[in-house]
């Protein structure tokens, strides 16, 4: 029985991947001999070569301190390989990957709860990052690893041919964009510069992501909890109609050249703008610094705090959590790994990039240690202080991942038809997110 | 198995034993293809259909749910408007992608060293990873004036073209795309098809004097209807099932204006991970997609009956 129901949700995304493309998608191969070995920890990151060589360097290292053996896979795909492996309930033993996707993971019982106490040094870790790995339940699926939060940056060199501020408010944001746009500050005499990027596809929830900082600071929320872990939809408050119709009306349906051309179908892989030297704000997390400081070049731009709106200037926050995986039985050693990951020691090798070898924490979440200091680096601190004193994250107990795609879609049309009434189409989305809120017994 | 094969030695009454040699041997070299067909394909495709009934939780064991994945799929208005845009795009693309191909078959036919050259240049689109060619055309149609096609529109005096950002013209520029990259790989077939045409015909209608339009009505395109149907069948599955163009060149957008069903069925299973509905939109189209394979390949069979 236990066989025939692990091999028919063995299938499962390989089927789905199967009936797609015409072609079956294998499951990941990696069911390793080291998983078995009780001294080995089979680890997954959603990583990149460039950031595998970072965790390559921090496992290493704990590897040296401890004699416990990793065997790690970054996973690039780390979702739908994710799916494949627990369909043969065999997890990895720990994972690494976005809080965003906590609530996903534990609604399908991937995780194993964890006692915060009993992660050496768990007390260094603050209340307010602990506190976005509470599940559903109350228990916590997740340890905090790596922090983010959104920052402006903006081109400096720009500003000064004009004889511009770095902008801190909507308002000026908007006159610098438009100055950006008009006054060729690139000085080609060309007309090809645009003042800010937005990723505004509503593929992955692009919109949602980038959109959510200006729902925020215009003193709106996506879904609002009411203290008794239920939800209701909050997007037909006055506060998200005026967020909204300002980002509509100003960046997507005013004056052009204020975004980036292509904005409304653009992801962030393709929203190169500024890298590409064209665009001279991009509101965006500091994994993009190693990047920029290549192109356009660190000493063009810089890192400043996001514009605030009418209700203040709280950005999207985001990170890493390291997450067990449900049922290997090696609690000892995963806490063991899991406290030297969140240790001073675990956190400096993984807050330290190597010429394109991406760092793997941005903001540590050791208290005991500052990014800007321990990069030697000021603009770090700009992104600390985001974080810890005005970001907000998506909701990390209920499965966001459908609220997060149908917010999006709905910004993306309202951004896409200039003639569309927002109120409406506000209202259509919040009834919509009741639905999904009711799928998961969540709403109010 | 061997019972359904009517051997040709058998009619030549060789004997039992050659009988079943002859028969086994067919089936000795399609093994291995059939072996990988079973679990890579109708395997999966199988569990799939199974898994369109299920709210498919991976750890927790899944809940059968009966028929509600696809009364939930079918009255979804986005995946309604899906069909619409789906029929659009395969429509436009499969009858986009003949003529040219057609048109290009004709040009392109002959022995001439040049025209070889001509060919694998003509048909380099088809061989390209469509990603690529989704990128490149994301070039072409920048919305500025920078945007090759922009530029060229300008030199005209027309003004700048939002090629993909307008959801009114968004899917056209992606059937475009689309006509580009299989016009070629119809152009092969069709090329196949010329080549078997008894050129006394040719000469024989030349003799009689008859227009270009009927050389090409009465003897060419009798002559290349099995490349014809061949090419109608392809494109029709190709149709249904388009995903790679759509998503590298829109992701399904602006404002959902180019989602066809592939990209809505990808949307449900991984952006929003479920499988059971993904799994219920892929079962459909399979559904859609046999029904007309049969309907084309039964007016195919009428057509040579006449």
């Amino acid at each position: 029985m236990g066989d025939r129901r692990r091999r028919h949700r063995l299938a499962a995304a390989a089927t789905v991947a199967g009936l797609m493309f015409g072609t079956a998608a294998c499951g990941s191969g990696s069911d390793s001999a080291g998983n078995s070995d009780p001294n080995t920890l089979e680890v997954w990151t959603r990583s990149d070569p460039d950031s595998a060589a970072t965790y390559d360097r921090v496992f290493a290292a704990f590897t040296k301190k401890t004699g416990i053996k990793i065997d790690y896979q970054p996973v690039v795909n780390f979702d739908q390989q994710l799916q494949s492996r627990a369909s043969t309930k065999d997890l990895p033993d720990v994972m690494i990957n976005d809080t965003a996707l906590m609530g996903s993971y534990q609604s399908q019982g991937l995780l194993k709860p964890i006692d915060p106490a009993s992660i050496a040094g768990g007390d260094r870790i603050t209340d307010k990052s602990w506190s976005s790995t509470v599940g559903i339940d109350g228990k916590h699926y997740g340890i905090p690893y790596s922090r983010q939060a959104q920052t402006l940056m903006i081109r400096s060199d720009w500003l000064k041919k004009l004889g511009l501020k770095a902008p801190t408010t909507w308002q000026e944001m908007l006159s610098v964009a438009q100055a950006f746009a008009t006054e060729d500050p690139d000085g080609d005499g060309k007309a090809d510069t645009y003042g800010m990027v937005a990723p505004a596809s509503a593929q992955n929830g692009y919109a949602a992501m980038w959109g959510a900082s200006f729902l925020w600071q215009g003193g709106a929320q996506i879904i609002a909890p009411d203290g008794k872990g239920t939800y209701t939809p909050a997007m037909d408050s006055t506060a998200a109609i005026n967020a909204v119709t300002w980002m509509k009306d100003n960046l997507f349906c005013g004056k052009k050249g204020v975004v980036q051309p292509g904005a409304i179908t653009a992801v962030t892989a393709t929203a190169t703008n500024f890298q590409d030297g064209n665009a001279g704000m991009y509101m965006t997390g500091p994994y993009n610094i190693t990047t920029f400081d290549a192109t356009p070049g660190k000493d063009k731009y810089e890192v400043v705090p996001a514009p605030s709106g009418p209700a203040g200037g709280d950005v999207l926050a985001d990170g890493e959590n390291v997450y067990l995986g449900a049922r290997t039985g090696k609690d000892e050693k995963e806490l063991a790994l899991a406290s030297f990951l969140v240790s001073a020691e675990g956190q400096k090798i993984a807050m330290a990039g190597t010429g394109v070898h991406q760092p793997v924490v941005r903001i540590p979440v050791n208290s005991t240690l500052d990014a800007a200091k321990v990069r030697n680096d000021a603009r770090w601190s700009v992104v600390q202080k985001a974080y810890e004193h005005a970001s907000e994250q998506f909701p990390n107990a209920p499965d966001f991942a459908p609220i997060k795609q149908d917010t999006a879609d709905a910004l993306n049309s309202i951004f896409t038809y200039c003639g569309g009434d927002v109120r409406s189409q506000l209202k259509e989305l919040n009834d919509t997110l009741a639905g999904d809120l009711k799928d998961q017994d969540l709403l109010t | 198995m061997t019972a359904t094969v009517p051997a040709p030695g058998a009619r030549e009454g060789t004997g039992r034993r050659a009988f079943d040699k002859k028969a086994v041997v067919p089936w000795l070299f399609l093994a291995p293809g059939l072996l990988l067909a079973l679990v890579f394909k109708f395997w999966p495709m199988a569990k799939g259909i199974w898994l369109s009934f299920f709210d498919v939780r991976p750890f927790l064991g899944d809940k059968w749910t009966g028929l509600e994945n696809y009364s939930r799929v079918l009255t979804d208005h986005r995946f309604q408007d899906a069909i619409g845009h789906t029929l659009i795009l395969g429509i436009g693309q499969s009858v986009g992608a003949i003529l040219l191909g057609f048109a290009l078959a004709l040009l392109l036919e002959g022995q001439a060293r040049s025209l070889k050259f001509l060919r694998t240049a003509v048909f380099l689109p088809a061989v390209t990873a469509t990603a690529v060619v989704g990128e490149l055309w994301r070039l072409m149609y920048y919305p500025t004036s920078d945007g090759l096609l922009n530029s060229g529109l300008h030199f005209f005096g027309v003004g700048t073209v939002q090629f993909l950002d307008n959801p009114g013209i968004a899917l056209y520029s992606t059937m475009v795309m689309g006509i580009w990259i299989w016009a070629p790989y119809n152009m092969v077939i069709f090329l196949a098809g010329l080549a078997g045409v008894d050129r006394s015909l040719y000469e024989a209608a030349a003799m009689d004097g008859v227009s270009l339009w009927q050389r090409l009505r009465f003897v060419t395109l009798p002559a290349i209807r099995p490349a014809l149907m061949i090419v109608l069948t392809l494109a029709t599955i190709r149709g249904l099932r388009v995903f790679t163009e759509v998503y590298v060149l829109t992701g399904g957008g602006p404002a959902g204006s180019t989602d066809v069903w592939m990209t809505r069925a990808y949307t449900l299973g991984f952006s929003r991970n479920d499988i059971g509905g993904a799994s219920a939109a892929s079962v459909v189209l399979l559904c859609v997609t046999l029904l007309l394979t049969v309907l084309v390949n039964h007016l195919r069979k009428r057509g040579e009956a006449r």
